[in-house]
């Protein structure tokens, strides 16, 4: 009982209450809560050569512990990662490699037709064997049940509708009624669902899966409504790949609780933000805590490019030039993310992308303030006697950015572009605003100058092209990626052909013509890249992911990881 | 008669208004459920999917036809009990989210309310009867101090100094290993989960309380019928409970019950920070998601309950005090 000693009065007095209230009906709080760690280790297949546990945060909040449902079509599955039900293709959206899945290949006959050779010999795990006819069933539950259609197969989404999708032995063909390529990501994404479960079920996103029956490398041990824990699954298709015997997935934290959390070794890895996690992670052991932030994606200066004057060209060239990303990389992000090339890829990862003749433009943007007002000085935007820019025409120049409110980063950000904004003589002032009314600026292009996200993934057409593309615009009630209002027939010809071809080539010669746009036309600025995040231990496990090891997108690509972990020496 | 028609009439008319704003107020702000939903999978900084969001509108329904038509589904809904599926916890039903949280927030936050107020009050009443002592000092210039606290604040404090720093307490949810239900393993562990909370809430909540008795009392004990009770030689506990303590009680009565119903509310923040599985947490989690139908729920659940409160109250007036009564009767 000593370890009571220390509680404030009112604690003592809620003791008696609440036994009171018979919620304790016996007596008090003496051992600890901290259970021990979930023990067993008696893994056949791999030998002594084993992680027994690795310890992961929960991946759906654990406020309502009781439903649970492992249906990956739910608004909030229990788990996100496909431990259990698993896609065709696992694609490093860095690199732009493929790791065939349950797919060992995929074809492309023009851009019309889709082909998947289907692996053999895979089960689920109630020992019936997995077939090309479950993929198809995946995919035909889209087209009567659209809620279902999370890959937008059977709609026009980054490309034509399906036509048919359907199982010839082992191959799986899906047929589109035009180009399509654009929803390959999509496709190789969705989780494969077996046919004699969810077949039997009616609507698929009414269901409540609680036991799930999948091809997965792992399988549910046990779920208290907190604490998840998975246990290797012996027969998987390629267990010797997977070493760890269990995992425990629980707790939802925050920044300081992760790190403390992480520091403690009661976690194994986090993929939440922790700002600073060299000093409040790497700092307390740099021999077992280790990080990596990989580029997913740039943090853009979006202008309304169909509003002055950021409809000017030349305009946007100089803003773009007065952007000191150095400091924003150092206030938003304590140096970690670098400053964002010009070209809107996440380089060097996707350096393949980039044709040769524009490897040299594809350095950031130097912060060059002499040239930011020269080329003002150039494009008639004089300065007058307070030092602040007019329009060509006379008329007063100020600007507005608008800035998520809480997003602390952004906010960071954004004094450092009104900052380089100022001291070209362009009037700027920062008004921060809830995120809800941003996302709302955004749908109806009442903006001048905000933050935005560049995915820039692998499809081109759907990464970099949507962005620019014009049908891509928001609309009064959906964001689409192109914010910026970017209105471009040229542009729009070159995505419309990058729609139209798989063939890596044809596909890098258009990439370089977007590239073109983005270093000549501004349409908008990369500041610094966004990070996907991983900070991990490596006193039980070692293998992870890493800058030197890019193999795997850290928040994306768990199943990659788990294939490479092995025990640490 | 007239009196009884008149008090249901007024209960009916609320109870409309609420359920009329519940209905409005989410969706007169900007946002749509299915991006949030899609934007909480994919996280921040990530590429929102067209196609899901397509998906998941589907799934959700998406509201067809006007407001008005929508709003006359809604009473058509709740005429018959129905209160729909829940955005966030798809495809469960809103009914079977709020029976996995009720229970919690029952217990954290009705002991907590009642524990405040008998700790306050009786220490208000403490304070006003040894008035300007050592002790009034300490409490009134305490609970002051510790009045401008904000409880999640402390949650905080509390979190890192018993929880992170010396591992007495568990820091986050309502159990760990154990399997709810009635055996011993988990009882003693969402006991342990619920004293932090708990703390947290009662270092500040009964602060209220104190002061306003304390303040109520003294004013109390300068009336001419204490004088009188004090000359007719009644003992001084008879003068201070019976005569000053219960006339002082009364607001404190009607502030109580309209607290017990408003708890939901002010425990929002604490079950956040702990992480707690109570319906606080839900809310905020509703709020965060645009989850329409839990939010709704949740907060015609709290807005009945301070009418009900309201209802309770004006009946313990009438026992605690006969003027009252005799005034309605």
């Amino acid at each position: 009982m000593t370890r009571r000693r220390g509680l404030p009065r009112p604690g003592r007095a809620l003791l008696s209450a609440v036994l009171a209230t018979g919620l304790a009906t016996g007596l008090a709080a003496c051992g600890g809560w901290r259970d021990t760690s979930v023990s067993g280790t008696g893994v056949s297949g791999v030998g002594g050569n084993v992680i027994p546990v690795l310890t992961f945060p929960a991946e759906a909040d654990n406020s309502v512990g009781g439903l649970a449902n492992y249906n990956p079509l739910a608004a909030k599955p229990l788990v996100q990662t496909p431990f259990f039900y698993e896609p065709l293709i696992v694609r490093n959206n860095l690199s732009c490699t493929e790791t065939p899945w349950l797919a060992t290949k995929a074809t492309w006959t023009g851009a019309t037709t889709l082909t998947f050779d289907i692996r053999p010999g895979v089960r689920w795990s109630d020992g019936q064997p997995f077939t090309a006819q479950d993929v198809a069933f995946t995919f035909n539950l889209g087209k009567q049940y659209q809620a279902a259609d999370k890959a937008g197969v059977w709609n026009d989404t980054f490309g034509a509708k399906a036509s048919s999708v359907v199982a010839k032995g082992d191959q799986v063909v899906l047929t589109f009624s035009g180009p399509a390529v654009g929803k390959y990501e999509g496709i190789i994404k969705t989780p494969i669902l077996p046919e004699h479960v969810y077949g039997k079920v009616g609507d698929p996103t009414k269901y409540i899966d609680k036991s799930p029956v999948g091809t997965g490398s792992f399988l549910v041990d046990s779920y208290n409504g907190r604490r998840l824990t998975l246990k290797r699954n012996p027969d998987y298709w390629q267990a010797d790949k997977i070493k760890v015997a269990k995992i425990v997935l629980e707790g939802t934290y925050d920044a300081p609780s992760a790190a403390l959390k992480l520091r403690a070794g009661q976690l194994d890895a986090y993929w939440g933000e922790i700002p600073n996690p060299q000093k409040t992670f790497v700092g307390a052991d740099p021999r077992t805590n280790k990080f990596w932030y990989a580029p997913n994606g740039s943090t853009v200066l979006t202008t309304n490019t169909q509003k002055r004057p950021f409809s000017d060209e030349r305009f946007r060239e100089a803003i773009s030039y007065a952007m000191d990303k150095d400091a924003m990389s150092l206030k938003a992000t304590y140096g970690i993310m670098q400053p964002a090339s010009q070209t809107g890829l996440k380089l060097p990862y996707q350096s393949s992308l980039l044709p040769s003749r524009d490897r040299a433009a594809s350095a950031p943007l130097p912060y060059d303030v002499a040239k930011a007002g020269s080329l003002l000085d150039a494009a008639g935007y004089r300065k007058g006697s307070d030092g602040y820019r007019t329009e060509p025409d006379g008329s007063p120049l100020a600007v507005t950015f608008t800035v998520q409110a809480g997003f602390i980063d952004y906010q960071a950000m954004a004094d450092v572009v009104a900052a380089g904004l100022n001291r070209i003589g362009v009037r700027t002032q920062v008004t921060a605003t809830a995120p809800d009314s941003v996302d709302q600026a955004k749908k109806t292009g009442d903006f001048q100058m905000m933050f935005e996200f560049l995915y820039g993934g692998c499809d081109v057409a759907r990464g970099l092209g949507a962005k620019l593309v014009s049908s891509q615009i928001p609309t009064k009630t959906d964001i689409f990626p192109n914010v910026q209002r970017w209105d471009d027939p040229a542009t729009d010809a070159v995505v419309a052909d990058l729609d139209k071809t798989a063939a890596r080539s044809q596909q890098t010669t258009l990439a370089g013509r977007l590239v073109d746009t983005m270093l000549t036309q501004y349409p908008v600025t990369p500041l610094i890249y966004a990070p996907s995040r991983i900070l991990y231990r490596t006193d039980k496990a070692q293998g992870w992911p890493s800058e030197q090891n890019p193999y795997a997108n850290p928040s994306d690509d768990k199943l990659l990881i788990l294939t490479h972990l092995t025990p640490a020496r | 008669m007239r009196y009884y028609v008149r008090k249901i009439g007024f209960f009916l008319l609320t109870l409309w208004a609420v359920v009329t704003l519940n209905f409005l107020i989410p969706r007169l702000q900007p946002g749509d459920p299915a991006t949030k939903l899609v934007q909480r999978l994919a996280g921040r900084d990530a590429a929102l999917d067209p196609a899901q969001v397509k998906a998941i509108r589907a799934m959700l329904g998406a509201p067809d036809g006007s407001l008005w038509s929508q709003y006359v589904g809604y009473l058509g809904q709740l005429l018959h009990g129905d209160l729909g599926l829940s955005y966030t916890y798809y495809p469960y039903s809103v009914t079977a989210v709020i029976g996995q949280g009720i229970w919690w927030t029952l217990v954290l936050v009705t002991a907590t309310q009642v524990l405040s107020f008998l700790v306050g009050v009786t220490l208000g009443a403490f304070a006003a009867w040894r008035r300007n002592s050592r002790f009034d000092t300490v409490v009134t210039l305490g609970s002051t101090f510790l009045g401008t606290l904000q409880p999640f604040w402390i949650a905080l404090l509390l979190l890192y100094v018993l929880g992170y720093a010396t591992g007495i307490f568990p820091t986050s949810g309502g159990y760990a290993g154990a399997t709810p239900g009635w055996n011993w393993l988990f009882l003693k562990e969402s006991f342990e989960h619920t004293v932090l909370p708990a703390v947290a809430l009662l270092i500040v909540t009964p602060i209220g309380w104190v002061l306003g008795m304390r303040n109520t009392m003294v004013m109390n004990l300068g009336e001419d019928y204490i004088r009188l009770a004090r000359a007719k030689g009644l003992p001084d506990r008879v003068v201070a409970l019976r005569y000053a303590a219960r006339n002082a009680l009364l607001p404190s009565v009607t502030g109580f019950a309209l607290a017990l119903g408003g708890v939901l509310g002010g425990a929002i923040l604490v079950e956040t920070a702990f992480d707690y599985p109570g319906l606080g947490r839900l809310m905020g989690e509703a709020v965060q998601n645009k989850d329409y139908p839990l939010l709704q729920a949740l907060l015609l659940l709290t807005t009945t309950g301070v009418l009900l409160a309201n209802l309770v109250a004006d009946l313990l007036y009438g026992v605690l005090d006969p003027r009252a009564r005799r005034a309605q009767a």
